[in-house]
């Protein structure tokens, strides 16, 4: 139930037996099916989650009702609304589950009390948004300032999983693209 | 848009269980019933889906299951048989909302079986350490679940618990349910709560209120 928890946790911050079960009586266990949501927007997320099994994505819907992926999130991911499980103001994003889903969840209060509690747990939480951090610093360059072929390109390689799971028109719109567009550029790459 | 919270609940067949199952189905849940008699448990699937056509109910094939996918667990079961299921979703319960719904009658109804310095909410609590344990719907009989308002009052409800947060998420369900919630205060108040009951059961046998009574705090 939470083996790739601890693990994930144990490669950041190797941890003892104590420390271990000291961190399982603050975890809750979740199972979430597809088309579930773990969050609707203008809720506050209360809590996020580790990804042990399955799939999700997290996304926003603008004012035309179209949706915006913003991330996806496979085994061994957290996903959040990073935003609003922070600041306590409502979220912006909803995230539901692309696949049956297998969740570790920690509660706001559970990761102030760990906080406290736990040096390591600061430094688990330290990396994880370090992590975070880094890769929306390289999502924003690339979507600014990279041509569309090579963002793609650069996506296949970096995530090959998420090719292989999740449909192409939500690639499309985790990449800002109309399917027709996404499929022209990867006819245009095949040709190459 | 409130995030649609997964509510298991376990011993759904039962008179409080069935009760209590349709009428969460009025609001925006979804439904994981368990319970050991499966065909009365697809009558009582088919029967809210045919009240509530918008409800999302589902079953589930064992407590811990049921437990492992929900936000809110509620054992809707006798005091007796809390202690086995307590064992199968301690792992899956961790941190969640359990609902104690029980009220711990001895045989001939004239006492608990409770020492009188616990409760069937906290020896639920000993056994799930770390779940919010939550007292709620003991005060109300399943015939109140039909008609929460008797008399033109609406029936009071009674919570108690530990947790702020909890108590607050299970008013919401008391609401939905129709009756009129009431924090009474922690998790040690449900000995006043089951006591009150078991006086209410009493009082029903003598006055013959025919299971359709309730509490009502009468205040200015």
């Amino acid at each position: 139930m939470y083996e790739l928890f601890f693990q994930n946790f144990n490669t950041k911050v190797a941890l003892t037996k104590e420390e271990e079960t000291l961190i399982k009586n603050y975890l809750i266990p979740k199972k979430l099916r597809k088309k579930q949501y773990l969050l609707q927007e203008n809720e506050v997320c209360k809590s996020y989650a580790f990804i042990e099994k399955g799939a999700l994505r997290a996304y926003s819907v603008d004012d035309s009702g179209n949706e915006h992926i913003i991330q996806f999130g496979i085994e061994g991911w957290i996903v959040s609304d990073l935003y609003s499980f922070l600041t306590g103001e409502p979220a912006t994003y909803n995230i539901d589950a692309l696949e049956d889903s297998e969740l570790v969840l920690i509660s706001k209060t559970a990761h102030e009390e760990l906080l406290q509690k736990l040096p390591k747990y600061e430094t688990f939480t330290r990396l994880n948004i370090t992590g975070a951090y880094i890769a929306m610093q390289k999502r924003l360059t690339s979507i600014i300032s990279s041509p569309l072929e090579e963002r793609y390109t650069n996506f296949t390689k970096a995530y090959p999983e998420i090719i292989q799971r999740v449909p192409q028109h939500m690639i499309a719109s985790y990449m800002g693209l109309t399917p027709e567009t996404l499929s022209r550029i990867r006819k245009r790459i095949s040709a190459k | 848009m409130k995030t649609k919270k997964t509510i298991a609940i376990i011993g759904a067949t039962g008179n409080m269980g069935s009760a209590i199952s349709k009428s969460l189905s009025k609001g925006n849940y979804r439904l994981l019933l368990k319970a050991n008699e499966e065909d009365k448990l697809d009558v009582l699937v088919k029967e809210i889906e045919s009240i509530q056509t918008k409800a999302e109910v589902g079953v589930a094939v064992c407590p811990a299951e049921a437990g492992w996918e929900a936000d809110i667990i509620i054992l809707a079961l006798p005091f007796g048989a809390e202690k086995e299921v307590a064992k199968k979703i301690k792992e899956v319960a961790n941190q969640k909302i359990v609902i104690s719904i029980s009220n711990p009658l001895n045989e001939t109804f004239d006492g608990l079986v409770t020492a009188s310095d616990t409760s069937a909410a906290e020896e639920l609590q000993k056994l799930l350490p770390n779940s919010k344990v939550i007292k709620a719907f003991n005060t109300t009989f399943a015939a109140d679940f039909s008609s929460p308002v008797i008399d033109g009052k609406q029936v009071d409800a009674f919570i108690a618990g530990n947790d702020e947060e909890a108590l607050q998420t299970v008013s919401e369900l008391v609401t939905t349910a129709g009756f009129n919630p009431i924090v009474a205060g922690d998790l040690s108040i449900s000995r006043t709560l089951e006591s009150m009951q078991l006086l209410l059961i009493q009082l029903g046998i003598k006055y013959n209120y025919n299971w359709l009574a309730g509490w009502k705090i009468l205040h200015n």
